[in-house]
C-alpha cells in the first residue's frame, strides 16, 4: 500500500498487535475470578509510572473521578493521556504532576491548559473520533484502522497519523495506528465481584477502552450478584475477563453526575474550574490539596469534602430514571 | 409571527440558524458541542421540527432534551440525552457520518479563514510553542470531514476572520484547490456551507470554494460587515437581508431553554 505522508507528531504508543497478544496471553486471568478490591490497591497494584491512561466517560458524567483522584494521590508519574472529549482531567492530572505526553482530541477549558506548554508536556493532536478509532483498532487486535477523516489539516499534520492510497479504490484514505492504553478506567453503573460490568446511557468509548487496554481498573456505583447478569446477558456492556480489577465507588463519578443516580454537583464543577482557570497553578495546588491529597478515601472526600446533606440532595435531584435503571 | 427590536447577538445566531433549520426540517443535525449550535438545535426543535434529527458526539441519537439544561451540562447530561431513539457510542455516530448519514454540522470556531478551514486549538506561536493553547480539534474534525455540509458560528470580529488560521484544526476547502478535499482522504461531495455571525451569512463561491457574502443584518451595511473581516469575501450579487429574530423565538429561549442565561447572553444588545 502505497503511504502518500505521513504526520510528524509523536507517536506515543506503537502498535504491536503480538506483543499485545503475548501480554493478554501472560497476564488476564481467563477463568472467573473474584477481583474486588479498594481503589489504593487498584490502583497501587496496577497503575505504573510511564503507563499510558484511558477512561471513560468524562468528569461530567459516569466518569472514574474516584479511581483519578487516587491516582493523584499516590502521586504515579509520566503517564501519558488520551485526551478524547476531556474537559478538566488533563488539568487534574498536571496540577498532580503525574503527566509527561497527551495525545489531544479536546483537552477542555481554561487558561491552565497553558501550563501543558509551560511545563514541556510532550503533546501530539489527533481529534475527538481519531482517538476513539485508533482505540477501536487496539480493541481489535490490529495495527491500524482507515478513516476518512483528519486529512488535510494540522491536526493531522501534528498526529502520527499517515495518508495512503487504498489499494481497492484507489483513493486517498487516512491510517490512524492502533492504540493499546497500558490502563483502562471505567466507572460504570453496575458490575458483579468478577468485572462483569453495566453502563446506562450513552457512553463516548468505554467498551473499546476496556478490550484495548493491557489493563482495566473497573470503579461501580454498585456491586450486583452475578445471578443478575446471567438472568440478563444482553445488559453486559463489558466481559468479565477483560477486567483487572472491580472497586465499589458509590458516587464514584463525583462531581460529575450518573444518569439515573445523582445529578452534577454544579458548585463542586465551578470550584474545578475556577481551579483550571488559574494560568499560575496556585488555585489547582490548593484544589488538590482539599480534595486529594487532604483525604486518604473516597468515602473521606464524599464525607469531608462535600457532605450527606449535599450527596443527598445531588441524589434527589436526579428525577430522569427513564432508561437507565427503569 | 412578531419580529423582535431587543435581542443580543447570541440570540440573532441562534434564531438565524433555527430557521436554517426549519427550512431543511427533513434534514439531519451533528451538533458539536453546547452554546449557540446545541441552542439553535433546541430552538428548531422546540417551536418548529419537534422530531429534529439532532446527534451528539457522545452516541446520543435525536434526543427530545428536557429543557431548561442545567448550568454547564448542555452535552453529556440526563437532561441532554432524554428520550433519544438510541444511546450509542463515539465510534457509532462517528461510522453513521461516514456512511453519509448527516446532512449538517453545527459548529463554533476561534478562527476561521477565506475557505472555511477553522481552528479550536491553539494561537499564536508555533505547534510546540503556541502563545495560547485551547482544546483542540475535539469532534470538529470529523463533524467537518464527515457532514455533507458545516455550518459556523462565530463573531463578526476581525481577529475570527483571518487571511490564514493559526491551526488548521478541522477542514474547510483546505487550499482551495480543486479536489483538495478528496486528496486529503475526504470524502467526495463533503464542504463548508455557511457562516453565521449575529451581522451576517456567508457561504462559499462554487467555482473557487471562497467565502462569498450572502446576506447581512437590518441594523449593518456592507461596509460594517467587512470593517470586520482581515479578508475581503466575494459578495452576492444579489445581497439578502437576515431575518430579524421573532418574538415567539425569543421567548422560547429565554422562558423555556435558557431561563437562567447562558449562551443566550453572549454579545452586545441589538436596539431596533
Amino acid at each position: 500500500m502505497e503511504v502518500l505522508n505521513s504526520g510528524d507528531g509523536e507517536l506515543f504508543h506503537m502498535p504491536d498487535p503480538d506483543g499485545h497478544r503475548e501480554y493478554i496471553r501472560q497476564n488476564k486471568a481467563r477463568a472467573l475470578v473474584e477481583k474486588v478490591m479498594t481503589e489504593q490497591e487498584a490502583v497501587s497494584r496496577l497503575v505504573n509510572d510511564g503507563d499510558y491512561l484511558c477512561y471513560d466517560c468524562t468528569i461530567l458524567m459516569r466518569g472514574p473521578s474516584s479511581l483519578l483522584r487516587e491516582i493523584i494521590r499516590q502521586k504515579k508519574k509520566n503517564l501519558g493521556v488520551g485526551g478524547r472529549f476531556t474537559f478538566m482531567v488533563v488539568n487534574l492530572l498536571l496540577g498532580g504532576d503525574c503527566i509527561d505526553r497527551v495525545d489531544i482530541g479536546y483537552i477542555g477549558i481554561g487558561r491552565a491548559l497553558d501550563r501543558i506548554i509551560a511545563k514541556g508536556i510532550r503533546i501530539a493532536e489527533w481529534s475527538n473520533s481519531a482517538l476513539t478509532m485508533r482505540l477501536l483498532a487496539g480493541a481489535q487486535g490490529i495495527p491500524f484502522i482507515p478513516a476518512r477523516f483528519l486529512g488535510g489539516t494540522d491536526a493531522f499534520r501534528y498526529s502520527g497519523a499517515k495518508l495512503a492510497k487504498d489499494p481497492w479504490t484507489e483513493k486517498e484514505v487516512v491510517l490512524l495506528p492502533a492504540l493499546n492504553p497500558d490502563i483502562g478506567l471505567i466507572h460504570v453503573n453496575q458490575c458483579d465481584v468478577y468485572g462483569n460490568a453495566r453502563i446506562f446511557g450513552p457512553s463516548v468509548s468505554p467498551v473499546e477502552i476496556a478490550t484495548a487496554s493491557k489493563k482495566v481498573i473497573i470503579s461501580t456505583e454498585e456491586i450486583i450478584d452475578t445471578e443478575y447478569i446471567r438472568r440478563d446477558p444482553g445488559k453486559t456492556s463489558i466481559p468479565y475477563y477483560l477486567v483487572d480489577a472491580v472497586v465499589e465507588a458509590p458516587f464514584g463519578s463525583h462531581p460529575g453526575e450518573v444518569a439515573g443516580l445523582y445529578r452534577s454537583d454544579t458548585n463542586a464543577i465551578m470550584e474545578m474550574l475556577r481551579a483550571t482557570g488559574d494560568v499560575t497553578g496556585t488555585a489547582m495546588d490548593q484544589y488538590l490539596q482539599k480534595h486529594v491529597y487532604g483525604v486518604a478515601t473516597h468515602n473521606e472526600y464524599l464525607e469531608q469534602c462535600i457532605g450527606l446533606e449535599r450527596l443527598l440532595s445531588l441524589k434527589q435531584q436526579a428525577n430522569i430514571k427513564q432508561g437507565y435503571y427503569i | 409571527m412578531t419580529k423582535a427590536s431587543r435581542f443580543t447577538q447570541a440570540e440573532a445566531t441562534i434564531c438565524c440558524t433555527a430557521k436554517m433549520i426549519e427550512k431543511e426540517r427533513e434534514s439531519s443535525y451533528w451538533v458539536g458541542g453546547g452554546g449557540t449550535p446545541m441552542t439553535s438545535a433546541l430552538l428548531a426543535q422546540k417551536l418548529y421540527v419537534p422530531n429534529l434529527t439532532v446527534v451528539l458526539e457522545d452516541g446520543v441519537i435525536a434526543p427530545q432534551p428536557d429543557i431548561p439544561l442545567d448550568p454547564l451540562m448542555m452535552f453529556v447530561s440526563a437532561k441532554v440525552n432524554y428520550r433519544a431513539a438510541a444511546w450509542t457510542s463515539m465510534n457509532t455516530v462517528c461510522s453513521h457520518a461516514s456512511l453519509g448519514f448527516f446532512d449538517y454540522g453545527i459548529l463554533e470556531s476561534l478562527q476561521i479563514d477565506p475557505y472555511g478551514n477553522i481552528n479550536s486549538s491553539l494561537l499564536g506561536g508555533d505547534y510546540y510553542h503556541p502563545e495560547r493553547r485551547f482544546g483542540g480539534a475535539g469532534g470538529a474534525n470529523e463533524i467537518s470531514s464527515l457532514c455533507w455540509r458545516t455550518i459556523i458560528h462565530t463573531d463578526q470580529e476581525k481577529r475570527k476572520f483571518v487571511k490564514k488560521v493559526d491551526f488548521v484544526s478541522s477542514p474547510g476547502y483546505l487550499d482551495g484547490s480543486p479536489g483538495a478535499r478528496e486528496k486529503a482522504g475526504l470524502p467526495n461531495g463533503s464542504g463548508p456551507y455557511r457562516v453565521i455571525t449575529p451581522e451576517a451569512i456567508f457561504g462559499y463561491d462554487e467555482e473557487t470554494r471562497y467565502m462569498k457574502l450572502l446576506a447581512i443584518a437590518e441594523w449593518v451595511e456592507v461596509e460594517d460587515v467587512l470593517e470586520k473581516m482581515d479578508f475581503e469575501p466575494m459578495i452576492a450579487s444579489k445581497l439578502e437581508r437576515l431575518e430579524l429574530p421573532t418574538e415567539e423565538e425569543l421567548d422560547i429561549l429565554r422562558v423555556y431553554i435558557s431561563p437562567r442565561g447562558g449562551a443566550i447572553d453572549a454579545g452586545n444588545w441589538i436596539e431596533l
